[in-house]
């Protein structure tokens, strides 16, 4: 008999779950603890941090000191952090409009390609993304091979200046991330019952209402999870910011890696990095309650 | 009278470009009258629900014409098409009420709010549902579930209802209550129903008319009776009901009746239904409830023939009997079990076997 092993269910539970807990712990809950209390230390110069507890990173947040060593009002992080919600969001919305279709059309071949195209999407994801960013310097980029041709032929007289601009963020997201928006609309566009549209259409709906009506709410599970799933590394994300926005247009993101890196405020970068966490805590918050509340309202299938 | 649909010479070929095409249907001709319960019965891919499909539009014909009241909809989608369907598994809109589900098509037809929402009550009410119609699908049993697709199907007031083998998920008592409900309500609502089944009784019971289908051909039209009485060959007089086949030869006929030699020398006379000739290979058939059992010695008038009890299987209110009649035939006979419930004969028992000659019919081999 081993005496040391817990007799009771619950105890046996919660050894079986003891590795994952351990794993969570380790990867997750430590790193986010480290980064919770540099937030509220005072930077080494050098980098790293002083063990001296301070709000000033919090305060950096909204204000600074002017030359009189006032403290006023700073709207210029509060401006990056909107406009990292902007960009995402329009990351976001560009990807759903990309996969929605992919994913769609994915669904309707026959079952034995369907793993094939599953894993061309996956593909990319086997090259750096660092790299796969610098691609799109060459295809927006001036002299790229966007412009070159269309220059060429005399459709464009000068330089289209597609680099460095929010556009080009845009496209730098929404091609980083789509993938994670494919797949889980296709993983539940793939348990839907199609013959669910033939029911539809038997009813008088148009294609269209087929898809608005029936498709799109029963995948609403899958495009809200691909949207998460997007929506929260694009505000985190700073190789897209950094080569194709020139870094002159920072995201959270860039914002936070330059705070760690170049800068040598790491309790500012923290103090950012929780921020952002809390932003998608309470987005997911409310995500999970309203997906609650409509499985409760469906009951259990 | 202008039929319901018209269906004229519908052949149907699943992937014809591929090295495997599938003929589904082979120039598929009949007429369904307005009005009518009409079932296309037949085993197990034979073609019923393809023809359905093609009716309803969810596929395309490959050859022929599909007219709805004289108006050819081939080229119709399934939305154009003034018909509904019962899905064999419902297919009920789950992200919806059964309130909204039964809407479903009444909005689509943008029909004013306050005249769907009578509709749907008037319908719920129709298959006894209007308490539920605000619970979802999976809050149903099968037997609910079933009655909220018909609702469904039937609120937008289709010329035609298609339904797709839909009792077939149901345990038998439901189905069998099902059945009358279904009768009753093509009835009521006076649309012509098109109903799918694989099961003789279900076909017989509600039925106006049948088409019998086999390997995507209809092999014979007409109501329950003209069916089971007078099936055109043996695959009909085989799928309805249990049947004796005796292979044999005709030997000599009169207006009334032919003889037919069966086995070596037993002489079998049957009706004469015209047609034939000395010589001619047929086959005869008999229902085995028009055959009498009884102890021989008690025999009535009937002609009987001597039988020895071959075989038995209980069946509960009837109990089969196969009988050796000698001369390597053997037919099959039912009895009623006795008020005591013994059942009345046992193995071995000699019987005289009685039926008359107008019971027994010659198929077209
Ligand atoms: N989509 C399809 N592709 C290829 N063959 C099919 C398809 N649907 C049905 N079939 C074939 O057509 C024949 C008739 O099928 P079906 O109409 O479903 O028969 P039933 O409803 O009488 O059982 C069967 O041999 C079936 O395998
Ligand atoms: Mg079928």
């Amino acid at each position: 008999m081993n005496l040391w092993l817990p007799k009771s269910a619950a105890g046996k539970r919660w050894l079986g779950l003891a590795p994952s807990y351990f794993i969570i712990g380790i990867f997750m809950l430590v790193p986010m603890v480290i980064m919770g209390v540099f937030s509220f230390l005072e930077p080494n110069p050098y980098g790293g941090v002083k063990p001296v507890g301070s709000l000033a990173a919090y305060v950096k947040l909204f204000f600074e000191y002017d030359l009189e060593d006032n403290l006023v009002f700073n709207p210029g992080y509060i401006n990056i952090i909107f406009r990292s919600f902007q960009l995402s969001f329009g990351a976001t919305l560009l990807c759903l409009v990309f996969g929605f279709p992919v994913a769609y059309y994915i669904t309707l071949q026959p079952e034995n390609r369907r793993n094939f195209y599953i894993y061309l999407i996956t593909i990319p994801f086997w090259t750096n993304l660092l790299i796969r960013t610098f691609a799109w310097i060459i295809i927006l980029g001036r002299g790229g091979v966007i412009e070159t041709p269309l220059l060429a032929a005399g459709i464009i007289e000068d330089s289209l200046r597609m680099m460095y601009t929010d556009g080009a963020i845009a496209i730098g997201l929404t091609y980083s991330y789509l993938p994670l928006m494919v797949l889980p609309i296709y993983a539940s566009l793939e348990k839907l019952d199609f013959r669910l549209l033939e029911a539809a259409s038997d009813l008088y709906a148009s294609r269209l209402e087929v898809m608005t009506k029936v498709v799109i709410p029963l995948c609403k599970p899958g495009i809200i999870a691909g949207c998460i799933l997007v929506f929260i590394p694009c505000l985190g994300a700073f190789i897209a910011p950094n080569l194709l926005g020139g870094g002159k247009n920072l995201m959270l993101g860039s914002l936070v890696q330059f705070q760690f890196a170049s800068a040598r405020n790491w309790p500012f970068g923290a103090a950012l990095s929780m921020l952002l966490l809390s932003a998608v805590v309470i987005m997911l918050i409310f995500y999970a309650r309203a997906a609650s509340k409509r499985a409760s309202m469906e009951g259990s299938d | 009278m202008i039929a319901a649909i018209d269906i004229r010479g519908v052949t149907k070929v699943y992937n014809p470009a591929s090295n495997q095409p599938v003929k589904a249907l082979d120039n598929v001709s009949l007429t369904i009258n307005d009005n009518e319960f009409f079932t296309l019965l037949g085993p197990s891919g034979c073609g019923k629900t393809t023809l359905l499909r093609l009716i309803a539009g969810f596929e395309q014909v490959s050859g022929g014409a599909i007219m709805l009241f004289d108006e050819e909809i081939v080229n119709l989608e399934p939305n154009q098409r003034p018909i509904n369907t019962v899905f064999q598994h419902y297919a009920l809109f789950p992200h919806m009420t059964v309130a909204d589900n039964v809407a479903f098509g009444l909005e689509r037809l943008r029909k004013p709010r306050s005249e769907i929402d009578a509709t749907v009550e008037r319908v719920l009410t129709l298959v006894k549902m209007k308490e539920l119609g605000d619970r979802r699908p999976n809050q149903l049993s099968g037997g609910q579930q079933q009655r909220v697709a018909l609702a469904r199907a039937l609120a937008p007031s289709p010329k035609v209802l298609l339904l797709d083998e839909p009792l077939s998920a149901l345990d038998l008592k439901l189905r069998q209550a099902m059945r009358e409900e279904l009768k009753q309500l093509q009835k009521e609502t006076g649309i012509t129903f098109v109903f799918v089944t694989h099961d003789q009784e279900e076909a017989l019971a509600m039925s106006d008319r049948i088409a019998v289908m086999s390997n995507g051909e209809v092999q014979q039209i007409g109501g329950p009776t003209d069916i089971y009485e007078h099936p055109v060959n043996r695959f009909v007089a085989d799928f309805i009901g249990d049947t004796n086949f005796l292979d044999g030869e005709i030997v000599s006929f009169d207006d009334d009746l032919v003889t037919c030699r069966i086995g070596v020398q037993s002489m079998f006379e049957a009706e004469n239904s015209g047609g034939h000739s000395i010589g001619d290979k047929v086959t005869l058939f008999l229902r085995p409830e028009k055959i009498t059992l009884s102890p021989p010695d008690q025999a009535s008038n009937v002609k009987t023939r001597p039988g020895k009890v071959a075989n038995i299987v209980y069946l509960g209110n009837q109990t089969a009997y196969t009988l050796d009649m000698g001369d390597g035939i053997e037919l099959t006979a039912q009895a009623r079990p006795r008020e005591d419930g013994k059942l009345p004969f046992a193995m071995g028992d000699s019987l005289a076997v009685g039926f008359s000659a107008r019971a027994l019919r010659v198929l077209a081999q």
